[in-house]
């Protein structure tokens, strides 16, 4: 049966790519490019300052070509005196966009300081022009070869905030779906407030979710399937330093998942970061400890023959994380053990790398592996046969691992920026994150 | 009372009699007390990209002020993508001008390729949104802070595309979980072949897909296998701005679905109400499908059948909008067999994500089908297991999936500052990402 199948696939196959290839055929192959690359052309303007240096302009503005007559341009500057006579006036820089740059127009304008010599001036203006002229030698080969530097550091908090950077959020969502034998409903709701400054972050949050489904068994019977959770949790974290912050975390929570109707806890951290933190977005090196008191009620009865209790726990956590032009790399090793019994403990690995081996060939490895022996929560009672088979009771085990590896090698024409939107560009996909 | 800004004041230059109120400082010294008076001036700026590392732009370009809410920026930078032939994207991004800059208007391009990493694609977002912006930071007092570098070139070679446009890919993933009593094993692979101009487009591919679970109960153990396999191909030629001609062939096999084999080929024509050259904005496409296809079923039919035969007529209506305000994406797809009329389904989808006022977005993800076509069932009842798990699809005459969700945020309009202590988790707020 199985050989059967694949080969009438196969054959199937054979047929479809002779098919498209015939097809392929008939496609229209664009004539090819005339040989021997031009020289990056530089965007064409004329100047428009009367007793201007123009040679002097040159040489501030080295990534255009300054041109003689409005012709040959692309874009205009003009620069005009404006209000009373200098020192005191200003003058106004106009850029006005011609041919391909029609319609791109900028208006900007130069005050002048009292002390300012006219070639400070000159060299002021140039400034200006230089940065008015970006937007159009974006569009150009020469865009390779500019940056832009801001020649500063500030302060990300200069700013006038009335609300001293609190933003408070509420949210609700709802996912709903259904077929003729099978139903599904979920809900989430938050409301959080939070305040992120470079000295200060406080996140808090209160949620709750509910999640049903309905299976008709065929035979005049249904079986519903429902999980419940909400909680709550705080954390605030101070900075000490470009390497060093302290906080707290404290949460409350419920899960039907976990058989836990009510846990508090409150747990006080420290972090070390290897690097400084203000080089998060390159690379991290993070070392956290916490240490957290927890009172917990169950359900039902726990394996342990407990219906509540009260925990002290401690863990640290280590979190390397890097991206750089070859890909990107996380690894994230945490333990923790409960003080009672120091037998009740669990390790975590987790790891993920991007990876570009060799041009168009990329790897991408995910994997986690956890070491489990702090099932405290276990519900005595055990799971039902479609509590195991729908996932919505956690069940006894020693370890959890998950692994994904995928290689992809692309080759060919990988650097043709043509888009084709025609027929449309093959399925969506949607992620929604909370 | 907050000091006039420049964008303001150069707005109003265009009447006549216009007097200068204290902006265009003259070049101050770099002393940190300036320039985080200048800050404060600085343009207010909107990042509206569902696919940005937001964390790295902020870090980069630390001459604006970034703000949650589009209705306070000055700039809204609204990037749109699409995919190119070569397998990477293509980021459109729409600089508009609001509030005191609302004259001001601009569109720049940055292309990714395929065989990019994340960084290189974050510097390159980074390079050309830094290019566009500065048409808006002109215009504030802090422009005179901001130096342009530029490094003469040396004579490059242009390369000429010895592949003519053709781009090959190959992929292979696996996944692998468990714990004692569950196990869950993925396997997929896929390859395509891909020429894609301005002037014709043709796709091919092949993919394979099997996923196992195991389950320990005490009555036993329970497996559920399902596995799929599919080879497509697609050849569209453009005939203008507005219509497209082409054909759709597929060879598919599926447990979930009973078929052993199945292959249809499908000529269809196009028509866009828009331009093809508005897509990465708008879109409403029109597209006229007739299938003909041939089907080995795994197991007898409902209708007592194992191979069969059938031509099927589609009409699909899709509109696609990217728009300051929002996304809006609806598709309604009708579809019946000519042998038996009343063997038809009506797929509708829809994705419309607003935000509406101050701080209030909302989003709406749905799609309901009406089913009567389901020729292909297999004739015997699902087994229990199968049935949990989800292995076959079971009769039906509608099906549907909704997700519906709003969000209103309040306080702060800042978001300049990233604190990625005890790592950046939690931060809340909602993206909704689509391909």
């Amino acid at each position: 049966m199985t050989i059967r199948s694949t080969c009438r696939f196969e054959a199937a196959l054979a047929g479809l790519l002779a098919l498209f290839l015939t097809l392929a055929g008939n496609a229209q192959v664009p004539p090819p490019k005339p040989p021997g690359p031009p020289p990056p052309p530089l965007l064409r303007v004329f100047l428009d300052w009367p007793g201007a240096d123009i040679e002097a302009m040159k040489t501030d503005i080295p990534f255009v070509a300054l041109v003689p007559s409005l012709d040959a341009a692309q874009v205009r500057v003009a620069v005009r005196p404006e209000g009373p006579p200098p020192p005191e006036g200003q003058l106004r820089i106009e850029l006005s966009g011609l041919g391909e740059f029609q319609g791109q127009n900028n208006v900007l304008t130069y005050t002048p300081g009292r002390e300012e010599k006219p070639e400070d001036v000159r060299k002021g203006v140039a400034g200006l022009i230089d940065i008015g002229l970006l937007r159009y030698a974006a569009k150009m080969p020469v865009a390779k070869d500019l940056s832009v530097k801001f020649l500063d550091q500030t302060k990300p908090t200069s700013v006038n905030d009335k609300w001293n950077f609190w933003v408070f959020s509420l949210s609700g969502n709802a996912f709903l779906s259904g077929e003729t034998q099978y139903r599904s409903q979920s809900y989430y709701a938050s409301i959080s407030a939070n305040r992120t400054t470079p000295a200060l972050k406080i996140r808090t949050q209160v949620y709750g979710n509910w999640s049903d489904s309905w299976f008709d068994l065929g035979d005049g019977t249904a079986y519903t399937s429902k999980t419940r959770g909400r909680g709550a949790y705080g954390l605030v974290v101070w900075s000490l330093g470009q390497h060093w912050s302290a906080g707290g975390y404290l949460e409350a929570e419920s899960s039907t998942y976990s058989n836990t109707k009510m846990s508090l806890s409150a747990a006080p951290a420290l972090e070390y970061d290897l690097f400084p933190y203000s080089e998060s977005t390159k690379r991290q090196f993070r070392i956290l400890y916490r240490i957290g008191l927890t009172r917990a009620s169950y359900y039902a009865e726990t394996v342990y023959f407990k219906t509540a209790e009260t925990l002290l726990q401690e863990s640290l956590n280590f979190a390397y994380e890097v991206v750089r032009p070859w890909g990107k790399a996380s690894l994230q090793l945490q333990g923790s053990h409960f003080f009672h019994n120091v037998k009740f403990n669990r390790v975590e690995l987790e790891g993920s790398l991007e990876f570009r081996v060799w041009r168009g060939l990329n790897l991408e490895i995910n994997g986690s592996y956890t070491r489990i022996r702090d099932q405290l929560a276990l519900s005595a009672e055990g799971a039902s046969f479609e509590d195991i088979l729908l996932r919505q009771k956690q069940l006894a085990t020693g370890y959890d691992y998950s692994v994904s590896v995928g290689l992809n090698f692309s080759f060919g024409s990988t650097k043709s920026n043509v888009v084709n939107p025609r027929f449309g560009t093959g399925g969506r996909s949607i992620s929604i994150s909370m | 009372m907050r000091r006039p800004w420049a964008c303001a004041s150069a707005l109003i230059l265009g009447l006549a009699f216009f007097r200068l109120s204290g902006l265009a400082q003259t070049p101050p010294p770099a002393g940190s007390q300036n320039i985080d008076e200048l800050k404060k001036t600085a343009v207010k700026v909107f990042i509206d990209c569902d696919d940005c590392d937001l964390d790295f732009i902020k870090t980069e370009i630390t001459f604006v002020n970034y703000v949650r809410d589009r209705l306070e920026a000055q700039v809204h930078v609204l990037i749109t993508t699409m995919a190119t032939g070569g397998g990477g994207r293509e980021y459109t991004l729409t600089f508009i001008g609001q509030n005191e800059c609302r004259d001001l208007q601009d569109v720049q391009k940055y292309f990714s390729s395929k065989t990019d990493t994340d960084d290189e694609i974050r510097h390159g977002l980074v390079k050309i949104l830094k290019l566009g912006l500065m048409s808006f930071v002109a215009r504030t007092p802090i422009a005179c802070r901001i130096a342009v570098d530029y490094t003469r070139p040396e004579a490059g070679a242009a390369g000429s595309d010895r592949w003519h446009a053709w781009v090959f890919s190959l992929s292979g993933d696996g996944s692998f979980s468990g714990e004692e009593s569950y196990r869950r094993n993925m396997i997929d692979g896929s390859f395509s072949a891909n020429r894609v101009t301005p002037g014709s487009k043709l796709k091919l591919g092949l993919s394979v897909d099997t996923s196992r679970q195991r389950f320990v109960t005490e009555d036993g153990i329970v497996t559920g296998t399902s596995s799929s396999y599919n080879a497509s191909g697609l050849f569209v030629k453009s005939l203008g701005e507005h219509w497209s001609a082409g054909a759709f062939a597929e060879a598919m096999s599926s447990i979930y679905s009973n078929v052993d084999i199945g292959v249809t080929v499908a000529p269809a024509v196009e028509y866009n109400f828009f331009p093809y050259s508005q897509s990465t904005r708008r879109q409403l496409r029109a597209l006229y499908k007739f299938n003909l296809t041939y089907a080995d079923y795994r197991e007898e039919t409902i209708t007592g059948k194992l191979r069969q035969f059938v031509a099927q007529q589609s009409l699909s209506l899709a509109l696609d909008l990217r728009e300051k305000f929002g996304t809006v994406s609806l598709e309604v797809e009708a579809q019946e067999y000519l042998h038996d009329l009343a063997k038809y389904r009506v797929n509708t989808f829809s994705v419309v994500n607003l935000r509406l006022y101050k701080g209030l977005s909302l989003y709406v993800i749905g799609g309901y089908s009406w089913i009567h076509d389901q020729i292909y069932l297999m004739g015997r009842e699902a087994t229990y297991e199968e049935l949990l798990l989800r292995l076959r699809e079971l009769p039906m005459s509608d099906n549907y999936f909704a997700a519906i969700g709003f969000q209103f945020q309040f306080g702060s309009i800042f978001t300049n500052v990233i604190n990625p202590r005890f790592g950046s988790t939690g931060g809340g707020g909602l993206s909704i990402h689509m391909d």
